[in-house]
């Protein structure tokens, strides 16, 4: 019995030995190609919603809907420094709508609410058009619905709203269900520092 | 919006300012032309008057150094789990610790990342030579396989937070008889390696099976599809009767926990020779992990259920061999 208990433990210190090798083994494998830590990010120049040249197409709003998160962490982003800070920002109104005795659109376009419109300095009653307004978007409100993008960008707009990733709000997931439903293959996994960068949109062709 | 594609960039620029000058010539008698072509971004020297253009969140993902703060919080939990079982063997303080573990790993860190998970990442880093993960994944997977090697499954009990929210639902379990129990459990395996499988495709095809079919992590983040959500729902009613059910049966790294706790010197152990051999143990423990008075390392959850329903668990805990006598039989 207890010469069979010998054999037993010693059986299982050399498998426990082995099963530790294969692990620090398998472990230091891939502690030798480990890289930084990848994120996803929206493709601006891919993404339909900020992609130039789509005009005149409904917002495509998946990553509103795809998205594990509630919400979505896929969110409207505003790059102040490429805004035009219209007075008739096409993102803001909905320009479609009747005019109202202000002379603006009687709708806003955010589903929302989602977007803060402030004049900026005095404001020139004489000059309307002429002034400037800061467009602020409320992280806690978007949804990422598109719609704004698909706006702000050539010919109404500058393209300063982009849908972008927020990492407070993504857990990044293995496979982004997002980037599963997305026609545009708009979603792609970046290093971090590349992927917190203002979004880029190119010119088709 | 089709006016604006079929006139084209100019006429639709044209197209808005007429809108806006129309909007001021209502207001105003005399229309004012619109200077400022909307062709270049206004800076804040083109804006003037002190304007600072304001700061553009572009938030960070979650710091390195606190990816390393979840790592050694689950080797710190699993730590805490070992003392409280086999030291203090306190099943009080391991629902305490479920509970901790629960609200951190869980609802906290919404699920991500898990060792279970991990297990796929791990399996298409070894795989694919152009996948690669980060150091924290890799030692995720491995420090509770490597404690298991040792101690057994002490990541199940009390730290694992898909283990944790069933452990604290488990109401009037049933014994599952043996052999069913038994059939059951290899299911996990199937399913490690159909994830397995499914991971090791080519990237575009590869499929993260366990992370899609977690059931309970649309709790941790409080939303998710309906399906899963109903599923998670229905692995938590089924687990008020059947303790633990995808613990026991489907979960994929509690397979290979299960591998390394059979390997383990220490962990639960049941000793009738030493104590009353009145069988409570067995009939306490909801996960069938205790078989002719002996605890089988590879089922045992880290429970501590046994514990408690000893009657002489106040005399054996902290107890040596030897010192263990039936209370009045013997000299005290």
């Amino acid at each position: 019995m207890s010469d069979l208990q010998t054999r037993r433990d010693l059986f299982s210190t050399v498998a426990r030995g082995t099963v530790l090798a294969v692990l620090a083994g398998g472990a230091g494998f891939l502690v030798k190609k480990a890289n930084g830590q990848v994120v996803w990010q929206v493709d601006a120049s891919r993404c339909i919603n900020s992609r130039l040249g789509e005009v005149g197409v409904a917002a495509c709003n998946l990553c509103t809907t795809e998205c594990v998160v509630a919400l979505s962490a896929v969110r409207a982003v505003n790059e102040y420094s490429r805004c035009g800070r219209c007075n008739i920002c096409p993102a803001y109104f909905n320009i479609t709508s009747a005019v109202n005795e202000l002379g603006q659109p009687s709708e806003k376009l955010c589903p929302r609410d989602a977007i803060r419109r402030r004049p900026i300095g005095k404001v020139d009653p004489e000059d309307p058009a002429n002034n400037f307004y800061e467009y602020v978007i409320d992280e806690e409100k978007c949804d990422g619905c598109g719609k704004c993008v698909m706006q702000c960008k050539e010919p109404l707009g500058l393209g300063s709203i982009t849908l972008r990733v927020r990492y407070d709000k993504c857990v990044n997931c293995n496979r982004c269900s997002i980037s599963t439903a997305c026609p545009q293959k708009a979603l792609m996994q970046l290093p971090v520092h590349q992927a917190t960068q203002p979004a880029e949109v190119q010119r088709p062709g | 919006m089709s006016w604006v594609a079929k006139t084209g960039s100019a006429l639709a620029r044209l197209a808005l300012l007429v809108l806006a000058l129309g909007g001021a010539w209502s207001v105003h008698a005399q229309a004012v032309p619109y200077q400022r072509p909307v062709e270049t971004a206004p800076q804040q020297d083109t804006i003037g008057g002190g304007y600072r253009t304001p700061a553009v969140q572009h938030p960070l993902p979650r710091d390195y150094w606190l990816q390393v703060v979840d790592v050694v919080a689950l080797g710190a939990a699993m730590g805490v789990s070992i003392w409280l079982v086999l030291k203090r063997r306190s099943r009080t303080w391991l629902v305490a610790l479920a509970i901790a573990s629960l609200a951190y790993f869980g609802f906290y860190r919404e699920g991500c990342i898990c060792p279970i998970g991990s297990l796929q990442n791990v399996v298409v880093a070894i795989a694919d030579p152009r996948y690669s993960i980060p150091i924290v994944v890799t030692a995720t997977f491995v420090l509770p396989l490597a404690v298991a090697l040792f101690f057994g499954r002490a990541f199940c009990g009390g730290v694992c937070a898909l283990g944790a929210i069933q452990e604290l639902v488990v109401l009037r379990p049933i014994q599952v008889p043996r052999r069913l129990d038994r059939a059951l459990g290899l299911l996990k395996y199937a399913y490690l390696g159909l994830a397995i499988l499914l991971a090791i495709r080519p990237a575009l095809a590869r499929e993260f099976l366990i992370c899609r079919f977690d059931p309970f992590v649309g709790f941790f983040r409080r939303t998710g599809s309906p399906h899963m959500l109903l599923i998670g729902g229905a692995f938590l009613v089924a687990g008020m009767f059947v303790g633990r059910p995808y613990c026991r049966y489907l979960c994929p790294y509690g397979g290979l926990l299960a591998w390394c706790a059979r390997l383990a010197r220490r962990g639960v152990t049941i000793t009738p020779d030493r104590e009353l051999d009145c069988g409570l143990c067995a009939g306490a423990c909801p996960y069938g992990a205790i078989e002719k008075m002996r605890a089988v390392g590879r089922n045992c959850l880290y429970c501590a259920r046994c514990y408690s329903a000893c009657p002489r668990d106040g005399e054996l805990a902290h107890a040596k061999a030897g010192l263990v006598q039936v209370r009045g039989a013997g000299p005290q």
